[in-house]
Parts: C-alpha cells; sequence; structure tokens
C-alpha cells in the first residue's frame, strides 16, 4: 500500500468520521436502547384494569362491534400477556390520529376509552432513526441514511488505515503514559473487533433511510415504471378481493389454529382484521418466532370468512427464498432473532460503537492540540478543536441526559398529559438543546464533568420514579404493570453508577490534566511563571 | 507511472454518481437475468437491498484509482456496458 494511499484515506477517514460522527452516537445509544424496547414500554405501562383471555376475545369484539360499528373496518386485537388483558384498537380513519381503545373491566362491561399508548419507546426508536435531529422521522431517516453511507465509508477507510500494521497494532492496547497511543489503540481494537456488525448495521441504516428514492429509481431504470404493479401483485392479500356480502368471519380461536397448523412455534400476539364480518374480510395473525431470522416477528395471512391460511412469505418459518434473504438482513439489524443473548450482545456492541464515534472525534481533536513548550507559556488551543470538544460533549452527552429525563419523566406525566409521546419527545429535544447550549457556554473540559453528573442524577431518576410508586403510592408514579420492569430499573441504577463515575474522572482530569488542552479547566498560565502545571507526558507527534 | 492524485472532490462525486448507476445496472441485469425475472415474489425487494453494498464499496474504494479522470473514465465505461447489456435485455427478452 502506498504512502501516498494511506495518506489520502487518513483524510477521507478523518472527515467521514468528524461529519458523522456525533449523530452517529446518538443513533448508536439510542439504538441499543431499542433493543430493549419492549422491557422499556412494559416499564412505562400502569397495572392493567379489565381482563380477557383468548375465549373472551371473540365476545369482546361481538361487543366492540355493537357499540362502535364503525371500527369493523379496520381494527387490531391484541391478545392477553404480559398481564395486560386482551383488548381492541383503532382509529376511524387513515387519516385520523386519535386512537380508540375497548376492553372490558374486572366487572365484565365493556370500557371504550380514547387510548393513550405510554409509548416512550417509540419516542426512543423515534431519537434513533433521525438521528435526534428536530425533525420529521421520514427526512430524519433520510440523512440517517446518507450518514450510514458516510459511516461505511469511514470504516472501509480505517479499515485499510489499520491493516499494514494489523497485527502490531491492533491487538496491542498500550495502557502506558501515552495517553493519545492508548485512546487510539482502543479505537482500533473497538472497530477491528467490532468490523462485521458495524459493516452490517451501515449496510442496513442505509437501506432504511433511503429506500424510496433507491425503489423511484429502480422503477425508472429497471422495471420500466411496473415496479408499483409487481409490488401490489405480491402483497400478502393480493389473492384476496374486497366483497362487501356478510359472511360470519371464523373466531379468534380458529383463526390462530390455522396458523398453528402451518407453523407450531410460531407464537401469537395479535391478529389485525379489515372488513370483518365480509365475504372478503382478512385476517393478519401477527406474532413472533425468535428461531428464525426475521423482520422482528411476522405475520400469516388469512382469508377470515374461512379461515383459511393464503400468504405465509412473512411467516418467520415458511417465508420464500427471496423474503428469507431480505428478512435477515431486517433481523441483523434489529437482534430479532436469537432471543436475550442476542439482544444483550447488540447492547453492548451498539454502545462500543457510540465509544468508537466518541473516541474518534476526541483523537481528532488531540491531533491538532498544540502543546506548551518546556517554559510552561500558556497556549491557546485553536477555535476548531475548542468548538469540537465543546460540540462533542454537548451532543453526545445532549443525548444521554435527554433519553434519561424523558424516560424518567413517563411515570410522572401520566394522567396529566393527554399525548405522552407528543411530551416525552419535547422533554428530549429540549434537554439535548439546554445541554448543547450548556457545552458550548461553559467549554468542554467543565461542561463534560458537569453533564456527566446530571446524566447520573437523571438515570437514577428511572428506578426513582418507581420506588416513590411503592413508598408514596398518592404522588403520581404508578408501579410497573409487569415485574420484567424491574430489569429497567437495575440496568438504569448500575448505569447512573457508571455515569457519577465518569463524571468523577472528568473532574480530576479537568482539573489536574495537563494545562495545554481542551480537557483542562485549569486557564492557561502566564509567561514562565514558576511552577506551571508541566506534566512530563510523551504525546509522540502524529506521523504526517 | 502516472502520479497519484488526490482529487477528492472529483473521486467522490465519480463514487456517488458512477457507483449509483452501475449499482443500479448490475442489480437490472440480475433483476431481468437472474432466476424468476421481474416477477418473483418479493425479489424486487433483494433487489433493491443489492445497490446499498455495491454503491457504498465503489464509493469506499474509489480513492484508490491514480486520479479523479481515471475513476470517471473507469466507472463511467463500466456503468455504460452495465447499462448498453441491460437495454439489449429489453430489446431482446420482449
Amino acid at each position: 500500500m502506498r504512502s501516498e494511499v494511506l495518506r489520502l484515506y487518513k483524510t477521507i477517514h478523518s472527515w467521514t468520521g468528524i461529519v458523522s460522527g456525533m449523530l452517529l452516537f446518538v443513533c448508536f445509544y439510542a439504538g441499543a436502547l431499542t433493543v430493549f424496547a419492549e422491557p422499556i414500554g412494559r416499564w412505562a405501562t400502569p397495572p392493567a384494569r379489565g381482563a380477557a383471555t383468548i375465549a373472551g376475545a371473540d365476545e369482546l369484539i361481538a361487543a366492540t362491534l355493537a357499540a362502535r360499528p364503525d371500527a369493523a373496518k379496520d381494527f387490531s386485537l391484541y391478545l392477553a400477556a404480559d398481564g395486560r388483558p386482551a383488548r381492541l384498537a383503532w382509529r376511524k380513519s387513515r387519516e385520523d390520529a386519535v386512537r380508540w381503545m375497548a376492553y372490558f373491566s374486572e366487572a365484565g362491561e365493556l370500557r371504550v376509552e380514547r387510548s393513550h399508548p405510554s409509548s416512550i419507546a417509540a419516542v426512543v426508536d423515534a431519537v434513533h432513526r433521525t438521528a435526534g435531529l428536530p425533525v420529521g422521522v421520514e427526512i430524519g431517516e433520510n440523512i440517517t441514511g446518507v450518514l450510514a453511507g458516510l459511516y461505511f465509508v469511514a470504516l472501509v477507510s480505517g479499515l485499510i488505515l489499520v491493516l499494514p500494521s494489523l497485527v502490531r497494532d491492533v491487538l496491542a492496547l498500550r495502557l502506558s503514559a501515552n495517553l493519545k497511543r492508548m485512546w487510539l489503540d482502543a479505537h482500533n481494537l473497538v472497530g477491528v473487533a467490532s468490523l462485521p456488525f458495524h459493516l452490517v448495521i451501515a449496510l442496513t441504516a442505509f437501506v432504511f433511510g433511503l429506500h424510496d428514492p433507491i425503489y423511484a429509481a429502480l422503477d425508472r431504470m429497471v422495471y420500466d415504471g411496473e415496479l408499483p404493479k409487481i409490488m401490489r401483485s405480491t402483497s400478502p392479500f393480493a389473492g384476496v378481493r374486497r366483497d362487501e356480502a356478510s359472511a360470519a368471519t371464523k373466531p379468534v380461536a380458529e383463526l390462530i389454529a390455522a396458523v398453528a397448523a402451518t407453523s407450531a412455534g410460531f407464537t401469537p400476539k395479535g391478529l389485525h382484521y379489515r372488513d370483518m364480518h365480509t365475504r372478503g374480510a382478512t385476517v393478519r395473525v401477527f406474532g413472533e418466532d425468535p428461531r428464525f431470522l426475521s423482520r422482528g416477528g411476522g405475520f400469516a395471512a388469512l382469508r377470515g370468512a374461512t379461515a383459511e391460511v393464503v400468504n405465509v412469505d412473512y411467516l418467520p418459518e415458511a417465508q420464500s427464498s427471496w423474503t428469507k434473504i431480505v428478512a435477515a438482513f431486517f433481523a441483523l439489524h434489529f437482534a430479532s432473532y436469537g432471543g436475550d443473548i442476542v439482544r444483550w450482545t447488540y447492547l453492548v456492541l451498539g454502545l462500543a460503537g457510540a465509544f468508537l464515534f466518541y473516541s474518534g472525534n476526541l483523537l481528532w481533536i488531540e491531533s491538532r492540540r498544540r502543546t506548551a513548550r518546556r517554559h510552561g507559556e500558556g497556549v491557546m488551543q485553536t477555535r476548531s478543536t475548542r468548538l469540537m470538544a465543546a460540540a462533542t460533549v454537548g451532543v453526545c452527552l445532549g443525548c444521554v441526559c435527554g433519553l434519561s429525563v424523558a424516560i424518567a419523566s413517563v411515570k410522572w406525566l401520566h394522567g396529566h398529559v393527554d399525548d405522552i409521546e407528543v411530551t416525552s419527545r419535547a422533554i428530549y429535544h429540549a434537554v439535548a438543546a439546554l445541554a448543547l447550549a450548556f457545552a458550548f457556554v461553559r467549554g468542554a473540559a467543565r461542561a463534560g464533568a458537569e453533564l456527566l453528573g446530571v446524566a447520573a442524577v437523571a438515570t437514577a431518576a428511572i428506578p426513582a420514579a418507581s420506588a416513590a410508586a411503592l413508598v408514596a403510592p398518592g404522588l403520581g408514579p404508578f408501579a410497573s404493570a409487569d415485574p420484567s420492569g424491574l430489569c429497567v430499573d437495575i440496568v438504569a441504577a448500575g448505569a447512573a453508577l457508571g455515569f457519577a463515575a465518569l463524571a468523577r474522572a472528568a473532574r480530576r482530569r479537568s482539573g489536574a490534566g495537563p494545562s495545554d488542552s481542551v480537557w483542562s479547566a485549569v486557564p492557561a498560565s502566564g509567561t514562565g511563571a514558576e511552577g506551571a502545571p508541566t506534566e512530563s507526558r510523551a504525546t509522540a507527534p502524529e506521523p504526517r | 507511472m502516472t502520479p497519484f492524485r488526490r482529487d477528492i472532490v472529483s473521486k467522490s462525486l465519480a463514487g456517488v454518481v458512477l457507483g449509483f448507476a452501475l449499482a443500479l445496472a448490475l442489480v437490472g441485469l440480475f433483476a431481468r437475468l437472474g432466476p424468476q425475472g421481474l416477477e418473483g415474489g418479493n425479489k424486487y425487494q433483494l433487489v433493491m437491498w443489492m445497490i446499498a453494498p455495491i454503491w457504498l464499496s465503489v464509493l469506499a474504494f474509489v480513492f484508490l484509482f491514480r486520479s479523479g479522470l481515471r475513476a470517471w473514465l473507469w466507472l463511467g465505461g463500466a456503468s455504460l456496458l452495465a447499462h448498453g447489456g441491460l437495454h439489449a435485455c429489453r430489446l431482446l427478452l420482449h
């Protein structure tokens, strides 16, 4: 590999990394949490009031449709699970944002009410998809797609850079006095060790973010305008015509049994009905089957009037060959295979990825550092490194603080706000923006330690909200519906301790570390002052 | 041996524009000539997914070209060839 090629790739690696790194940190930190969206959702769900089993589901549907005939067109039945009763959910029309739900109270009465799903999990997921930018999800996903493309180039260029000295450098983690060398070693070690994971995430995120424009181009250049027709013809219900003539839709147990006959290992979680009690009624039985790579679950398509299975393209065990290949890409991104072991692995890999981007920014800053000469005269770091350090601290820790505050506040908001999702999103963006502004005003050195302290307190507020529910039930917070919510409390408590330890380390570094650094809060000393802090450090100059 | 030129802007543009053009033509050939042709059930999804690795690999390795001009000529030539093949399929397979 010629040195000029390596030098060019070093430039490419720096630029792609600096442009995308901070936003990718947000994607990865929020993404690591999104893997555990279900437990987080359960943690944020108040104890259920009501009862209905699979046997009672048919009665629930009948009672609801008698009260609300307009729901028959399009509604979902969620089966009883996780201590929550069976319930129906629908909207009056596709354009109507108001969601309704129906369930049986413990006294057996039908309750129909506006539904306010405490969907903090959806808020975390939106932050993950949009890199925490205050834009709509579609625009945000396009931006994330472009970021993923830059990230792929950064990965390949980084690999090209370490290849010549792979064995010598990557397997070494030199914990020596040379801090920059240690950070570089850690950055390379994490990057190479988790390279397959990162390549998969970069490629899949690129597709998730940009599939619409890519389909549009394919339609023009390859399919000659036929693509929408092809898409319709392969849709799960392509074979079922709409038919308004009345015909009773089969009971829930029969529909589920039909799917079980096709795939015994599939666990149904709910049914989605269209045009119920007509001859053209369709039912999607959706659920999951962790034995297979699937799109975070799957479904079978049935004819409602006959309970005949009409399409298994998306049923994990019976997927067609084309769907199976594509489902693998989805599963590898969503960690929707292999159960909890894979989920915990993705959490660790995701946080390691966040570290990769953070340390990349630190290395960029450190490479541009001006060091004090031996006489101890004051140095001023360049404006670009000061701003980059402040931005890195503000964006990354703003995301950490924002998510913790948004999650912790859910239990306090319950019952006080109409739409928790909108409020939680506003809370996230407000905290993230405040943290960013604070980092620029305070400077990276002080803000780093202080925002880590805020992150520790905000994260500790998550188990504190649950504790408040137990100790003082009248205050507002509720105990979670499901004991598995306790895992969220335990992990959050551990994370809070971690952030507190990092805050202490950052404070020590800003007070006692080398003062010729953007991470030092000690004002650079005057010229030639006696006893100016001149730490003996062996910063090897960058090989240029 | 011509000297190696950095040409970051020119090479990047070649990677983005011609990488996409080349990827479209290559997956188009797979879509038309591969198993089940254009109509395979849900095949179009895999066709769309194949764009990403081809396009991004071109973008990542385009900097190995000795100059921006060479990147444009090689990738442009490859794109023209692949799109020509795609058009030939249209004419012959109808």
